[in-house]
Protein backbone atom coordinates (compact mmCIF):
# COMPACT_ATOMS: atom_id res chain seq x y z
CA UNK A 1 0.00 0.00 0.00
CA UNK A 2 1.27 3.45 -0.82
CA UNK A 3 0.19 6.95 0.10
CA UNK A 4 0.84 10.17 -1.79
CA UNK A 5 1.42 12.90 0.81
CA UNK A 6 0.60 16.38 -0.46
CA UNK A 7 2.11 19.40 1.30
CA UNK A 8 1.61 23.11 0.64
CA UNK A 9 2.93 24.89 3.77
CA UNK A 10 6.43 26.34 3.92
CA UNK A 11 8.70 23.91 5.81
CA UNK A 12 10.47 26.88 7.40
CA UNK A 13 7.45 28.03 9.42
CA UNK A 14 5.51 24.84 9.88
CA UNK A 15 5.91 21.31 11.28
CA UNK A 16 3.93 19.42 8.63
CA UNK A 17 6.89 18.27 6.53
CA UNK A 18 8.70 16.98 9.63
CA UNK A 19 5.66 15.01 10.82
CA UNK A 20 5.03 13.72 7.31
CA UNK A 21 8.58 12.43 6.90
CA UNK A 22 8.37 10.77 10.31
CA UNK A 23 5.20 8.88 9.32
CA UNK A 24 6.08 8.14 5.68
CA UNK A 25 6.20 4.49 4.70
CA UNK A 26 8.83 3.08 2.33
CA UNK A 27 6.33 2.97 -0.57
CA UNK A 28 5.04 6.49 0.00
CA UNK A 29 5.71 9.58 -2.08
CA UNK A 30 5.59 13.30 -1.38
CA UNK A 31 4.16 15.96 -3.67
CA UNK A 32 5.29 19.48 -2.85
CA UNK A 33 3.10 22.34 -3.98
CA UNK A 34 2.66 25.98 -2.99
CA UNK A 35 5.14 27.18 -0.39
CA UNK A 36 6.09 23.57 0.44
CA UNK A 37 8.23 23.69 -2.72
CA UNK A 38 10.64 25.90 -0.76
CA UNK A 39 11.79 22.61 0.80
CA UNK A 40 13.79 22.19 -2.42
CA UNK A 41 15.92 25.23 -1.61
CA UNK A 42 19.40 23.71 -1.95
CA UNK A 43 21.46 23.51 1.22
CA UNK A 44 18.51 24.03 3.57
CA UNK A 45 17.57 21.67 6.40
CA UNK A 46 14.26 20.58 4.75
CA UNK A 47 16.19 19.87 1.52
CA UNK A 48 18.60 17.63 3.41
CA UNK A 49 15.78 15.91 5.32
CA UNK A 50 13.96 15.11 2.09
CA UNK A 51 17.13 13.89 0.40
CA UNK A 52 18.07 11.70 3.36
CA UNK A 53 14.64 10.02 3.42
CA UNK A 54 15.19 8.76 -0.14
CA UNK A 55 11.53 8.53 -1.10
CA UNK A 56 9.86 9.60 -4.32
CA UNK A 57 9.63 13.39 -4.30
CA UNK A 58 7.40 15.20 -6.78
CA UNK A 59 6.90 18.92 -7.18
CA UNK A 60 4.10 20.82 -8.88
CA UNK A 61 5.86 22.44 -11.85
CA UNK A 62 4.01 25.78 -11.77
CA UNK A 63 4.86 26.37 -8.11
CA UNK A 64 8.57 25.62 -8.55
CA UNK A 65 8.68 27.79 -11.67
CA UNK A 66 6.86 30.69 -10.01
CA UNK A 67 9.39 30.65 -7.18
CA UNK A 68 12.42 30.36 -9.46
CA UNK A 69 13.54 27.13 -7.82
CA UNK A 70 16.05 24.89 -9.53
CA UNK A 71 15.20 21.27 -8.91
CA UNK A 72 17.60 18.58 -7.72
CA UNK A 73 17.73 15.44 -9.87
CA UNK A 74 15.86 13.45 -7.19
CA UNK A 75 12.73 15.63 -7.46
CA UNK A 76 10.40 15.06 -10.41
CA UNK A 77 8.32 17.89 -11.77
CA UNK A 78 4.63 17.24 -12.57
CA UNK A 79 1.85 19.28 -14.17
CA UNK A 80 -1.84 18.85 -13.26
CA UNK A 81 -2.43 15.79 -15.48
CA UNK A 82 0.69 14.37 -13.76
CA UNK A 83 -0.82 15.19 -10.34
CA UNK A 84 -4.01 13.35 -11.33
CA UNK A 85 -1.93 10.37 -12.47
CA UNK A 86 0.04 10.33 -9.19
CA UNK A 87 -3.22 10.20 -7.23
CA UNK A 88 -4.21 7.15 -9.27
CA UNK A 89 -0.80 5.46 -9.01
CA UNK A 90 -0.98 5.61 -5.21
CA UNK A 91 -3.64 3.88 -3.14
CA UNK A 92 -4.64 7.04 -1.34
CA UNK A 93 -3.82 10.71 -1.08
CA UNK A 94 -3.11 12.35 2.27
CA UNK A 95 -3.17 16.13 2.00
CA UNK A 96 -1.69 17.84 5.04
CA UNK A 97 -4.31 20.59 5.24
CA UNK B 1 -18.06 -3.31 2.45
CA UNK B 2 -17.90 0.32 3.47
CA UNK B 3 -14.68 2.20 2.79
CA UNK B 4 -12.81 3.14 5.94
CA UNK B 5 -11.62 6.66 6.69
CA UNK B 6 -8.85 7.75 9.04
CA UNK B 7 -9.22 11.32 10.25
CA UNK B 8 -5.98 12.84 11.54
CA UNK B 9 -6.68 15.81 13.79
CA UNK B 10 -3.63 18.03 14.31
CA UNK B 11 -5.11 21.30 15.56
CA UNK B 12 -5.13 22.51 19.15
CA UNK B 13 -8.63 22.70 20.66
CA UNK B 14 -8.82 26.45 21.32
CA UNK B 15 -7.49 27.85 18.03
CA UNK B 16 -10.81 28.28 16.24
CA UNK B 17 -13.40 25.85 14.89
CA UNK B 18 -10.88 23.57 13.17
CA UNK B 19 -10.60 20.89 15.88
CA UNK B 20 -14.36 20.82 16.36
CA UNK B 21 -14.98 20.59 12.62
CA UNK B 22 -12.52 17.68 12.36
CA UNK B 23 -14.42 15.93 15.13
CA UNK B 24 -17.71 16.65 13.36
CA UNK B 25 -16.44 14.72 10.32
CA UNK B 26 -15.71 11.76 12.61
CA UNK B 27 -19.06 11.91 14.43
CA UNK B 28 -21.00 12.25 11.16
CA UNK B 29 -19.24 9.14 9.84
CA UNK B 30 -20.07 7.30 13.05
CA UNK B 31 -23.71 8.33 12.76
CA UNK B 32 -23.79 6.62 9.35
CA UNK B 33 -22.18 3.49 10.82
CA UNK B 34 -19.06 3.93 8.72
CA UNK B 35 -15.68 2.54 9.77
CA UNK B 36 -13.88 5.67 11.01
CA UNK B 37 -10.61 6.00 12.87
CA UNK B 38 -9.38 9.12 14.67
CA UNK B 39 -5.73 9.93 15.29
CA UNK B 40 -4.51 12.91 17.28
CA UNK B 41 -1.21 14.19 15.90
CA UNK B 42 1.01 17.23 16.50
CA UNK B 43 -0.94 19.95 18.38
CA UNK B 44 -4.06 17.76 18.06
CA UNK B 45 -2.90 15.82 21.13
CA UNK B 46 -3.65 18.94 23.21
CA UNK B 47 -7.32 18.02 22.72
CA UNK B 48 -6.64 15.08 25.03
CA UNK B 49 -5.11 17.12 27.86
CA UNK B 50 -6.85 16.86 31.21
CA UNK B 51 -8.20 19.76 33.30
CA UNK B 52 -9.21 21.91 30.34
CA UNK B 53 -11.85 24.53 31.05
CA UNK B 54 -13.89 25.63 28.05
CA UNK B 55 -15.85 28.10 30.21
CA UNK B 56 -12.74 30.26 30.64
CA UNK B 57 -13.11 31.18 26.96
CA UNK B 58 -16.93 31.01 26.88
CA UNK B 59 -16.61 28.04 24.52
CA UNK B 60 -18.42 24.77 24.19
CA UNK B 61 -16.49 21.85 25.64
CA UNK B 62 -14.74 19.87 22.89
CA UNK B 63 -13.73 17.20 25.39
CA UNK B 64 -17.45 16.44 25.92
CA UNK B 65 -17.63 15.63 22.20
CA UNK B 66 -14.64 13.31 22.61
CA UNK B 67 -16.60 11.39 25.20
CA UNK B 68 -19.43 11.04 22.67
CA UNK B 69 -17.16 9.12 20.27
CA UNK B 70 -17.98 5.70 21.69
CA UNK B 71 -21.71 6.53 21.60
CA UNK B 72 -21.27 7.07 17.86
CA UNK B 73 -19.50 3.73 17.50
CA UNK B 74 -16.04 5.27 17.11
CA UNK B 75 -13.71 2.93 18.98
CA UNK B 76 -10.54 3.44 16.97
CA UNK B 77 -9.10 6.47 18.73
CA UNK B 78 -5.33 6.92 18.74
CA UNK B 79 -2.71 9.45 19.76
CA UNK B 80 0.80 9.89 18.40
CA UNK B 81 3.31 8.98 21.13
CA UNK B 82 5.94 11.24 19.60
CA UNK B 83 3.59 14.25 19.63
CA UNK B 84 2.59 13.52 23.25
CA UNK B 85 6.20 13.21 24.43
CA UNK B 86 7.27 16.31 22.51
CA UNK B 87 4.63 18.30 24.41
CA UNK B 88 5.28 16.75 27.81
CA UNK B 89 1.88 15.03 27.92
CA UNK B 90 1.29 11.67 29.59
CA UNK B 91 -0.39 8.89 27.60
CA UNK B 92 -4.15 9.70 27.73
CA UNK B 93 -6.92 7.42 29.02
CA UNK B 94 -9.18 8.03 26.06
CA UNK B 95 -6.83 7.34 23.13
CA UNK B 96 -4.37 4.56 22.39
CA UNK B 97 -0.78 5.84 21.98
CA UNK B 98 0.97 4.68 18.81
CA UNK B 99 4.58 4.93 17.66
CA UNK B 100 5.43 6.56 14.33
CA UNK B 101 5.98 3.09 12.86
CA UNK B 102 2.56 1.92 14.06
CA UNK B 103 0.91 5.05 12.65
CA UNK B 104 2.57 4.48 9.30
CA UNK B 105 1.16 0.93 9.22
CA UNK B 106 -2.25 2.16 10.34
CA UNK B 107 -2.46 4.72 7.51
CA UNK B 108 -1.86 1.79 5.16
CA UNK B 109 -4.81 -0.13 6.62
CA UNK B 110 -7.40 2.58 6.00
CA UNK B 111 -8.93 3.15 2.57
CA UNK B 112 -8.84 6.95 2.76
CA UNK B 113 -7.19 9.48 5.01
CA UNK B 114 -7.99 13.10 5.81
CA UNK B 115 -5.52 15.25 7.77
CA UNK B 116 -7.15 18.35 9.23
CA UNK C 1 -11.37 6.63 -11.85
CA UNK C 2 -13.93 8.33 -9.61
CA UNK C 3 -12.71 11.29 -7.54
CA UNK C 4 -14.31 12.96 -4.54
CA UNK C 5 -12.76 16.40 -4.12
CA UNK C 6 -12.95 18.25 -0.81
CA UNK C 7 -11.90 21.88 -0.54
CA UNK C 8 -11.06 23.59 2.76
CA UNK C 9 -9.90 27.05 1.68
CA UNK C 10 -11.32 30.34 0.40
CA UNK C 11 -11.17 31.42 -3.23
CA UNK C 12 -8.21 33.74 -2.56
CA UNK C 13 -6.04 30.85 -1.28
CA UNK C 14 -3.71 29.25 -3.85
CA UNK C 15 -5.08 25.84 -2.82
CA UNK C 16 -8.57 26.75 -4.10
CA UNK C 17 -7.16 27.42 -7.56
CA UNK C 18 -5.07 24.24 -7.27
CA UNK C 19 -8.21 22.19 -6.52
CA UNK C 20 -9.96 23.70 -9.53
CA UNK C 21 -6.99 22.94 -11.80
CA UNK C 22 -6.89 19.36 -10.48
CA UNK C 23 -10.63 18.89 -11.06
CA UNK C 24 -10.33 20.27 -14.60
CA UNK C 25 -7.38 17.97 -15.33
CA UNK C 26 -9.27 14.97 -13.93
CA UNK C 27 -12.25 15.57 -16.21
CA UNK C 28 -9.97 16.28 -19.19
CA UNK C 29 -8.28 12.94 -18.51
CA UNK C 30 -11.60 11.13 -18.82
CA UNK C 31 -12.13 10.67 -15.08
CA UNK C 32 -15.24 11.37 -13.07
CA UNK C 33 -15.70 13.86 -10.21
CA UNK C 34 -18.49 12.31 -8.16
CA UNK C 35 -18.85 15.32 -5.89
CA UNK C 36 -17.17 18.52 -4.80
CA UNK C 37 -17.55 19.10 -1.09
CA UNK C 38 -16.59 22.50 0.36
CA UNK C 39 -15.90 22.44 4.11
CA UNK C 40 -14.43 24.81 6.71
CA UNK C 41 -13.13 27.95 4.91
CA UNK C 42 -13.83 26.18 1.61
CA UNK C 43 -17.38 27.54 1.87
CA UNK C 44 -15.95 30.97 0.88
CA UNK C 45 -14.86 29.49 -2.46
CA UNK C 46 -18.57 29.12 -3.29
CA UNK C 47 -19.50 32.67 -2.31
CA UNK C 48 -20.93 34.83 -5.09
CA UNK C 49 -20.05 38.01 -3.16
CA UNK C 50 -16.36 37.83 -4.00
CA UNK C 51 -15.16 40.83 -6.02
CA UNK C 52 -11.63 40.48 -7.42
CA UNK C 53 -9.64 43.30 -9.03
CA UNK C 54 -9.98 43.23 -12.83
CA UNK C 55 -6.38 42.10 -13.38
CA UNK C 56 -6.72 39.14 -10.98
CA UNK C 57 -8.33 35.76 -11.45
CA UNK C 58 -11.84 35.36 -10.04
CA UNK C 59 -11.55 31.81 -8.73
CA UNK C 60 -14.99 31.75 -7.09
CA UNK C 61 -16.51 32.68 -10.44
CA UNK C 62 -14.36 30.07 -12.20
CA UNK C 63 -15.60 27.43 -9.76
CA UNK C 64 -19.21 28.40 -10.49
CA UNK C 65 -18.64 28.26 -14.25
CA UNK C 66 -16.83 24.92 -13.98
CA UNK C 67 -19.54 23.28 -11.87
CA UNK C 68 -22.30 24.62 -14.12
CA UNK C 69 -20.60 23.66 -17.36
CA UNK C 70 -19.97 20.08 -16.30
CA UNK C 71 -23.16 19.79 -14.24
CA UNK C 72 -21.18 18.60 -11.24
CA UNK C 73 -22.57 17.88 -7.81
CA UNK C 74 -21.29 20.89 -5.82
CA UNK C 75 -22.09 20.65 -2.12
CA UNK C 76 -21.24 23.26 0.51
CA UNK C 77 -21.36 22.17 4.16
CA UNK C 78 -24.33 23.94 5.69
CA UNK C 79 -22.98 24.12 9.26
CA UNK C 80 -19.61 25.49 8.13
CA UNK C 81 -21.36 27.96 5.80
CA UNK C 82 -23.77 29.29 8.44
CA UNK C 83 -20.90 29.80 10.90
CA UNK C 84 -19.05 31.87 8.26
CA UNK C 85 -22.02 33.88 6.97
CA UNK C 86 -22.31 32.13 3.62
CA UNK C 87 -26.07 31.83 3.17
CA UNK C 88 -28.46 30.88 0.41
CA UNK C 89 -31.88 32.43 0.08
CA UNK C 90 -33.57 29.83 2.26
CA UNK C 91 -31.08 30.14 5.15
CA UNK C 92 -30.98 33.94 4.95
CA UNK C 93 -34.74 34.12 5.42
CA UNK C 94 -34.70 31.39 8.08
CA UNK C 95 -32.19 33.36 10.18
CA UNK C 96 -33.39 36.81 9.05
CA UNK C 97 -30.10 37.88 7.48
CA UNK C 98 -29.99 40.52 4.74
CA UNK C 99 -27.24 39.05 2.55
CA UNK C 100 -27.63 36.06 0.26
CA UNK C 101 -24.24 35.06 -1.14
CA UNK C 102 -24.62 31.54 -2.43
CA UNK C 103 -26.97 30.10 -5.02
CA UNK C 104 -27.01 27.60 -7.90
CA UNK C 105 -25.06 25.58 -8.91
CA UNK C 106 -24.15 25.09 -5.23
CA UNK C 107 -26.29 23.18 -2.76
CA UNK C 108 -26.05 23.55 1.02
CA UNK C 109 -26.12 20.19 2.76
CA UNK C 110 -24.62 18.20 5.63
CA UNK C 111 -21.45 16.23 6.28
CA UNK C 112 -23.28 13.06 5.29
CA UNK C 113 -22.74 14.19 1.71
CA UNK C 114 -18.97 14.12 2.26
CA UNK C 115 -19.08 10.58 3.62
CA UNK C 116 -21.43 9.51 0.85
CA UNK C 117 -18.95 10.85 -1.73
CA UNK C 118 -16.03 9.07 -0.02
CA UNK C 119 -17.98 5.81 -0.22
CA UNK C 120 -18.77 6.37 -3.88
CA UNK C 121 -15.31 7.46 -5.05
CA UNK C 122 -12.07 5.57 -5.71
CA UNK C 123 -10.05 8.47 -4.32
CA UNK C 124 -10.67 11.28 -1.87
CA UNK C 125 -8.52 14.31 -2.68
CA UNK C 126 -8.45 17.21 -0.23
CA UNK C 127 -7.18 20.73 -0.91
CA UNK C 128 -6.67 23.45 1.66
CA UNK C 129 -4.21 25.68 3.46
CA UNK C 130 -2.00 27.97 1.42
Amino acid sequence: MSTLHVLSHSPFTDSRLGSCLRLCGAQDAVLLCGDATYALQAGSAPFQALQAKALDVFVLAEDAQARGLSLPDWAKSVDYPGFVQLSIDHDKVNTWL
Amino acid sequence: MSRSLLVISRQAPWSGPSAREALDVVLAGGAFDLPIGLLFLDDGVFQLATAQDAKALQQKDVTANLQALSLFGIDEVFACSHSLAERGLSPPDNAQPLSSEQISQMIDRYDQVMTL
Amino acid sequence: MKFAIALFSAAHAPSSRRALQFAQAALAGGHEVVRLFFYQDGVYSASNSVVTPQDEQDIAQQWRAFVSEHQLDGVVCIAAALRRGVLNNEEASRYQRSAVNIDAPWALSGLGQLHDAIQDADRLICFGGP
